[in-house]
């Protein structure tokens, strides 16, 4: 396919049914509104949860608003003549993106309603992330996704894989090629050369050579951003001084926001929280038990309903840690460059995504044992007092590792419970039985 | 009393003495975590250099009368039994021959061209046939004795051993000998300046025609070698076999003492460390946990030092951590 | 010490008068559409058996479904703390509660002081749940109450679909055009919904002592059924769809006496 090919979008859609302007129109006004109220009530539960919440806060709110402010600025920014880089996955390496001057956006999401549409292409078992994604794309309603110019599509797990497929219905599509088996010599190579076309693709699609500098610069960013992602993870490793559903906020917001804008934003809420700490202001109660969220990505704005459900239960929970791709994996790993050649550079780039990820995509001859180490490590590190296991239905590979999970758990003695649930909002009656009986039982093994 | 000794013993405890500040000066204004053990290394490297060269070529520089033979001997069990403790300690942080290979790496760094990595197999092979170069040093000149046998010289029999033609310290020791004056080297053969490892030997089992041409080659070529891949000769020194020779032994595996431990449970296996390793060290990334076990480490705590990591990779001297990973991205201050 | 525990359900409202560590009385109402009601006349009733007033209960707990619809409640328990409770109260051995409901079944783990350490609930289906039964019986046309013993009867199953209401249903109904009997068929759905359970139970772990509470554990079929797909006899108290209203009235009485020290 040659260059000009790309660009367009193909005449004949594979996948996608047509849909009328007039329809499109009317259910994305429709759902954008909705969508609005469901942000603006979350935000609300979020300040009702805690009074003196921090006043850094208020910057994570409005950037937060993904037909807001951000969206304005890409425009801007688009207008001037840069490119915007979609990518599903966080295996897109986001330093290569912005070394070419372009902005990286993570298009997955979180829309409940727009899943309903996704049942129009694909069927209702596969994941509701992926039906949500292209019902989105049906009707246009994300913003960040209509101002890609291309997207990276890595291929992880089953829906990923597909979705690429799919959404190449509207846009220029760029396939990364993740090998399954992480340690062994020969998937580093393939997916070192695999960084390296991605650099080649990116510089052609956006006119602009990716300089020794500018990478360095870029990794430079990300390690700043890296760092100030851990002191706020690290902050919450004590008494809890914000309240989870903020943090996670925070860290998703990096997806959308202008990196270096969002770092500076989060070393001033760390700054507050640290003060905090000092004065011995806790959030809540110190002995709240403590929990981690693991699995399937939750993204914002609908897929709030467990953390709003843990933090606002009867007995309450504190979210302190998760294992997310949407949460913790977005920013923990930092480029670790030896020599800032070139060539070192995209190494380190190439072993930050790959290597480091705890995905639960890849197996080794050990099964997926780092994500097994990480998570105890991080209960252990962040005294995760109850683990819960969230899978959305069709979620295969998270599914699929629980058994593992719950047994190493069940060695040092952390319960965990696997918490299924669906892209809807009529579950969150049944899902408060389970999150409250499970809280009750750690506050109880608490008392023992 | 020979004030000779005093003067030299002041000099040295002054050249320590300046060794020693560069530590403390390193340590209290180098703050970038990712080299700063780097640049200890290289204080280090630099007075253990100054101290040896000066040693060589003034204490006892073939003007002075040389080193006693004997003395060889004593240089020689001193750094075994130290091997026995601290592991190839010698190799990283002391050994001249190293530090110039280090400093290759940095002007090549500075020229911000690439390494080339030895191929994992190949590297391991490396790894193993020093043993066999070992034994063709050693061995070299006995039959080169039997082809043309000159006349042994009887005087006495350690002295003919030691310091004859049949020079097994010289091989084990070489690396002392550092390249690093080419207008005043301890070892001036006809003109050519040969301070340079395993370079006399060469010259002295090949016969001098044959040897300066092999000598002036392999310096040649080892001196390109470490210029396109980090420590290129560590991979395959006889010295480094030497002592990684000593912990082979069953009865020395508490040995080394100091030593690169893992902790698997926070590792996530990012693979920094096996990519940072000057000479290419897989068990370090392999290993699972506990002590890292190859001959093949030289203790530098690159990977320590570049592991984002907390706690993952220590340096440990028995069960006593020295030094740990640090997640050199330490929660950021407000600059 | 007067406690009263309710248990809010999806069909019934259960209440139990607990006095001094001991049942005193129960009581039962309909949820319909109002629980709130229902739970007071349950409670009423339950009160009046025991010949007491509302004013002489020290701690009202609530469970169940609808807990947070309960009145008087002082405080409210989780439905699967309460089986842990209720459990352990009754059979002091047990460690492992099954509490099949009308729409939900639930296996709970504790410790021998009835403290829950684990717990899983069916998924979000009502195969594994009373409602499943119910649902068969009317397919087959047969009483309710009737079908356990209708099962018993049975030498062997045909094995039918559990994974949903509906297509249980629908299976049955190609089984009654295959004219097989009607005993096997009510023995299938037992089976079928067994096996749910069980693996379930088998998630948690089995241990050798097994109690079964809530509606579903007064039918005779299915607990002949559930004994045989987990390989040993399972425990059934005497009144099993109180065990939650127990487990409340109980967790009541912990928390009166830690309110009085």
């Amino acid at each position: 396919m040659n260059e000009e090919n790309m660009m367009n979008e193909p005449v004949e859609k594979r996948y996608m049914p047509e849909v009328s302007r007039k329809e499109i129109d009317e259910l994305k006004t429709t759902m954008k509104a909705a969508s609005q109220k469901v942000m603006a009530e979350n935000i609300e539960r979020m300040k009702k949860a805690d009074p003196k919440r921090p006043e850094a806060m208020k910057y994570f709110d409005e950037i937060s608003n993904l037909f807001g402010k951000r969206q304005e600025e890409i425009a801007a920014e688009k207008a001037k003549g840069k490119k915007v880089i979609g990518y599903m996955c966080l295996f897109a390496p986001t330093e290569l993106i912005l070394a070419a001057d372009a902005i990286p956006v993570r298009v997955n999401s979180g829309w409940y309603d727009t899943s309903k549409l996704g049942d129009r292409v694909v069927p209702v078992e596969v994941c509701p992330v992926i039906r949500s994604t292209i019902g989105a794309k049906m009707i246009e309603l994300s913003p960040f996704m209509e101002q890609s110019d291309a997207l990276i599509s890595v291929l992880t797990c089953d829906g990923m894989t597909k979705l690429g497929e799919i959404l190449s219905d509207y846009k220029t599509i760029w396939g990364m090629n993740v090998p399954r088996i992480k340690d062994s010599t020969q998937s580093l190579r393939f997916w070192n050369d695999e960084i390296k076309q991605m650099k080649n693709q990116i510089e052609t699609f956006t006119g602009n050579k990716i300089t020794r500098n500018k990478l360095k610069e870029a990794i430079e960013l990300s390690h700043r951003a890296t760092k100030a992602f851990r002191r706020l993870q690290e902050l919450r490793k004590g008494s809890p001084v914000i309240m989870g559903r903020d943090a996670m906020l925070v860290n998703q917001t990096f997806l959308w926001d202008d990196k270096l804008r969002w770092t500076q934003k989060t070393e001033a809420l760390c700054d507050e929280l640290e003060k905090r700490a000092q004065r011995k202001d806790w959030v809540c109660s110190p002995d709240t038990p403590r929990v981690m969220i693991t699995g399937t990505p939750m993204f914002w704005p609908d897929n709030w309903k467990l953390p709003t459900l843990v933090e606002e239960s009867n007995p309450q929970g504190i979210i302190v840690a998760d294992e997310q791709c949407s949460g913790e994996r977005i920013l923990n790993d930092p480029v670790g460059v030896d020599e800032w050649s070139m060539d070192d550079m995209l190494n380190a780039i190439g072993e930050r995504y790959l290597m480091a990820s705890t995905c639960p995509c890849f197996t080794s001859k050990d099964g997926n044992e780092d994500r097994i180490n990480w998570l105890l490590n991080k209960v252990k590190d962040w005294k995760v007092q109850g683990v819960v296991y969230y899978v959305v239905r069709g979620c295969m590979l998270y599914a699929m590792e629980y058994t593992r999970v719950k047994k190493a758990l069940d060695k040092i003695n952390v319960p965990v419970y696997y918490l299924d649930t669906e892209y809807t909002r009529e579950d969150v009656g049944q899902m408060k039985t389970r999150v409250e009986a499970f809280l009750e039982m750690l506050t109880a093994r608490v008392d023992m | 009393m020979d004030w000779g000794i005093v003067g030299d013993i002041l000099r040295l405890t002054a050249l320590g003495g300046l060794g020693v500040a560069g530590v403390i000066a390193v340590l209290i204004w180098k703050k970038n975590r990712s080299t700063r053990v780097t640049f200890l290394r290289f204080v280090i490297q630099a007075t253990a250099l100054a101290a040896i060269f000066y040693v060589l070529s003034y204490t006892v520089s073939p003007a002075s009368g040389g080193l006693p033979p004997i003395m060889f001997l004593y240089v020689m069990v001193a750094v075994f039994a130290m091997t026995i403790v601290l592991g190839r300690v010698f190799c990283g942080w002391l050994c001249p021959f190293g530090f110039i290979m280090d400093l290759e790496s940095q002007i090549r760094r500075a020229a911000k061209i690439r390494y080339r990595i030895v191929p994992d197999k190949f590297n391991v092979a490396l790894h193993k046939s020093r043993y066999v170069i070992l034994l063709v040093f050693l061995l070299l000149p006995v039959v080169l004795w039997f082809s043309d046998p000159r006349p042994i010289m009887v005087s006495p029999l350690m002295a003919q051993l030691l310091a004859g033609h049949y020079r097994p310290y010289s091989v084990l020791l070489d690396p002392l000998i550092p390249f690093i004056v080419p207008w005043k080297g301890q070892v001036i053969v006809d003109q050519v300046n040969l301070t340079y490892p395993y370079a006399l030997s060469i010259i002295t089992y090949a016969g001098t025609n044959i040897g300066q041409i092999l000598a002036i080659a392999f310096v040649g070529t080892t001196l390109a070698g470490a210029f396109a891949v980090r420590r290129v000769w560590c991979r395959f020194c006889p010295t480094g076999a030497s002592l990684a020779v000593v912990n082979r032994f069953k009865g020395f595996k508490w040995a080394p003492i100091l030593h690169i431990s893992k902790d698997e449970e926070k590792c996530t296996k990012c693979g920094v460390c096996k990519r940072v390793c000057p000479v290419q060290v897989n068990e370090v990334y392999e290993q699972k946990s506990g002590k890292i076990i190859t001959s093949q480490c030289m203790v530098c705590a690159r990977c320590v030092e570049m592991c984002p990591y907390e706690d993952v990779l220590m340096v440990k001297l028995g069960s006593k951590t020295l030094f740990k990973s640090r997640n050199w991205l330490e929660p950021s201050r407000n600059e | 010490m007067i406690t009263v525990g309710m248990d809010l359900g999806t069909q019934r409202v259960k209440a139990v008068v607990l006095k001094d560590g001991a049942v005193a009385s129960r009581g039962q109402a309909l949820s319909s559409f109002d629980p709130t009601k229902a739970a007071e006349q349950a409670v009423e009733e339950a009160l009046k058996a025991a010949g007491l007033k509302l004013s002489d209960v020290s701690y009202f707990a609530a469970t169940g479904s609808a807990m947070d619809m309960a009145p008087y409640a002082n405080g409210t328990v989780s439905m699967m703390g309460a089986d842990a409770k209720a459990g352990v109260y009754l059979f002091p051995k047990a460690r492992t509660i099954v509490d099949v409901g009308a729409e939900e079944a639930r296996a709970v783990k504790c410790n021998e002081k009835g403290i829950m350490v684990d717990f899983v609930v069916n998924e979000r289906c009502a195969a594994g749940a009373g409602a499943f039964i119910e649902a068969m019986a009317r397919a087959l046309e047969v009483k309710l109450e009737d079908l356990g013993q209708l099962a018993l009867k049975a030498e062997r199953a045909s094995p039918i679909n559990a994974s949903c209401v509906i297509f249980g249903e629908s299976d049955v109904v190609s089984l009654i055009h295959r004219q097989e009997s009607k005993p096997e068929i009510a023995r299938a759905v037992f089976d079928a919904m067994a096996d749910r359970i069980s693996s379930m139970v088998h998630r948690l772990g089995v241990n050798p002592d097994v109690v079964l509470v809530g509606g579903v554990a007064k039918d005779v079929g299915f607990i002949d059924s559930l004994n045989r797909k987990l390989g040993l006899t399972v425990s059934i108290p005497q009144y099993p769809d109180y065990a939650g209203a127990l487990g409340a009235a109980l967790t009541a009485a912990s928390r009166a006496k830690g309110a009085q020290k």
